[in-house]
């Protein structure tokens, strides 16, 4: 665990003894396609019903499968474990930041960001996904048959580089290049039906939180606006009916919560289509 | 039954513009909390606690505040019968449902101190006998910000009664000419008995009902603890503003019908609740910072959750 201290005054932080934060993946290598995990997991000493400081790392083009953030009270503190379920969807090494959260240091009554170690994860192009029987067999036979197609391939290449010195060879066309496969950018939208995946995968508080932040991202304003605030930013009235149920989930009492958490997987889908 | 929306709805029907200013009593009144308004003569300070008094049907009394007021004026004396041979008490004008007390600022500390005390206690002691104001009891306390001399400055810790404190602006160009014909002819048109007593009293137990979520109230809270240590704040809020954010959002979330409140009721009613609750240092009169920038500085800078 890294503590820097922040420059910005402490407003608004909450007095906190961070004895722990760590991130760690189930999975350092991985292909297109393999859901795998990120886990980050905080002690504190207080008794906290939620740390909603914790803020978990940008997950870029991977797509969120899941999130969940478990709170479970100790005798020494509490202990928060968030869990990302991701799926990557392009191969290259990826470095996710660290994931961080600022209070003040109750040692030291000083403000401080406190920063887990970043995770780096290789994703490589899809490949085999099981040993089965049958891709066993599949190996196999490629052992004798791939001998046999090279020593049929040599030999037409021998009677083709003879046939070749008797004639003009023709010009040749410089063989097609594949178009280098670039991810398309990640627009709002690609953000929003993540964080809904990521809600309905499991409807908690942070991936609430999560799926309203990219709402209110997608309607042009920042985070620590209020709905007022994304209300005048768009005029599109998909979009605003799903922020007012996104504002009526997060802030609503659980007698309408869950009539609400409807409503609002109902106005995103709308939106999203 | 009524509902708030018909008192605002009254208000208006009365009041040319300064929406903030009408929403501001509507919303103190739902959630029992007094409010001061400070603003330049002629802005209609005096004429919207009248037209919201005319709005309740209950009983309604102005005392214009001067240097030489006494308590007992505001509260009430004993006075000798002398047909009967015995003392008998006389209830002052605070006994009333809402108590206008224009120009409070003109009356020494000592009668400052029988009124806030009232507003506070809800109850008034005369003589040996104590007495509980009739409820609901709300104070509408003016001020003229120009005009400092002779006038006794409200302390902070008294200011911080007051739920909320409204600034009553000049009304814009096209409010001044609406005003010019509304009022031309003669009186100004009140509504009267737009809502009971057992109305208000109604609102002020259902408001209690509107659900806050405990990131309204941290949202609140950092509000609060956000004017302490600001720039230009020599004193911060103190708790007591924290309670009355949530309490006027609450209001606010009940004015509109709404079962619970959000971060746009705490994040509106943010600048009447602190404004009088912050007292700033020596810097800002040199920095010629007008102290309602500050207070809007600080509620930008905490995001809301």
């Amino acid at each position: 665990m890294l503590a820097l201290a922040l420059p910005a005054p402490a407003q608004g932080l909450r007095a906190l003894h961070v004895d722990a934060l760590a991130m760690r993946t189930d999975h350092a290598q991985v292909h297109v396609g393999e859901v795998f995990h990120l886990a980050i997991h905080a002690h504190v000493r207080e008794r906290l019903a939620a740390l909603d400081e914790l803020v978990v790392p940008n997950v870029g083009t991977m797509l969120l499968e899941g999130d969940e953030r478990h709170v479970t009270a100790a005798a020494n503190g509490t202990d928060v474990t968030e869990t990302l379920t991701l799926e990557p969807t392009v191969a290259g090494t990826f470095t996710f930041n660290p994931a961080y959260l600022d209070a003040i240091d109750a040692r030291t009554g000083k403000p401080m960001r406190f920063s887990t170690n970043s995770v780096r994860v290789v994703v490589q192009p899809p490949g085999p996904t099981s040993a089965s029987a049958g891709a066993v067999l599949a190996l196999i036979a490629a052992w004798i048959v791939i001998p046999l197609v090279a020593l049929a391939a040599l030999a037409m290449g021998i009677v083709a580089l003879v046939s070749a010195r008797r004639r003009p060879a023709p010009p040749v066309a410089a063989p097609a290049v594949p178009p280098a496969t670039i991810p398309p950018p990640r627009t709002p939208r690609d953000e929003v039906a993540d964080a809904l995946r990521g809600y309905q995968h499991a409807p908690a508080t942070g991936s609430l939180i999560r799926l309203r932040g990219a709402l209110f991202a997608a309607a042009g304003v920042a985070a620590g606006a209020t709905l007022r605030d994304a209300l005048l930013a768009t005029a599109d009235p998909t979009l605003r009916a799903a922020l007012a149920a996104a504002e009526r989930t997060a802030f609503g009492p659980a007698s309408l919560r869950d009539a609400s958490s409807l409503e609002l997987i109902d106005g995103v889908r709308a939106w999203l289509r | 039954m009524s509902r708030p929306r018909d008192v605002l709805d009254a208000l208006h029907a009365t009041i040319v513009g300064q929406n903030d200013v009408v929403e501001a009593l509507v919303l103190t009144l739902i959630a029992g909390g007094h409010v001061l308004l400070e603003g330049a003569p002629g802005v209609a300070k005096t004429l919207a606690c009248r037209a919201l008094a005319a709005a309740l049907s209950g009983v309604f009394r102005r005392v214009q505040f001067t240097p030489d007021l006494l308590p007992s004026d505001i509260v009430g004396t004993r006075v000798f019968d002398q047909r009967s041979g015995e003392f008998g008490t006389v209830l002052g004008p605070l006994f009333a449902n809402v108590v206008l007390a224009d120009e409070i600022n003109r009356a020494p500390a000592k009668v400052q101190s029988a009124l806030l005390e009232g507003m506070q206690e809800r109850r008034a002691t005369i003589g040996p006998q104590t007495f509980d104001l009739p409820a609901p009891f709300m104070v509408l306390a003016t001020m003229n910000p120009y005009d400092a001399d002779g006038t006794y400055p409200l302390p902070l810790a008294q200011l911080d009664r007051f739920l909320a404190k409204v600034v009553v602006p000049y009304p814009s160009l096209e409010e001044e000419r609406t005003i010019v014909d509304r009022f031309g002819a003669g009186e100004p048109p009140l509504r009267a008995g737009v809502a009971t007593l057992e109305d208000v009293l109604r609102w002020q137990r259902g408001v209690h009902d509107v659900f806050v979520d405990a990131k309204l109230r941290d949202y609140a809270v950092d509000l609060v603890r956000a004017t302490r240590g600001a720039d230009l704040v020599a004193h911060g809020a103190s708790p007591r503003a924290a309670l009355a954010l949530v309490a006027l959002a609450r209001a606010r979330a009940y004015l509109e019908q709404r079962p619970f409140a959000v971060p746009d009721d705490v994040r509106d009613v943010a600048p009447a609740v602190l404004r009088h609750r912050i007292s700033y240092d020596d810097r800002i009169a040199i920095a010629g910072t007008d102290p309602e920038d500050v207070v809007r500085r600080i509620i930008a800078a905490v995001p809301a959750p």
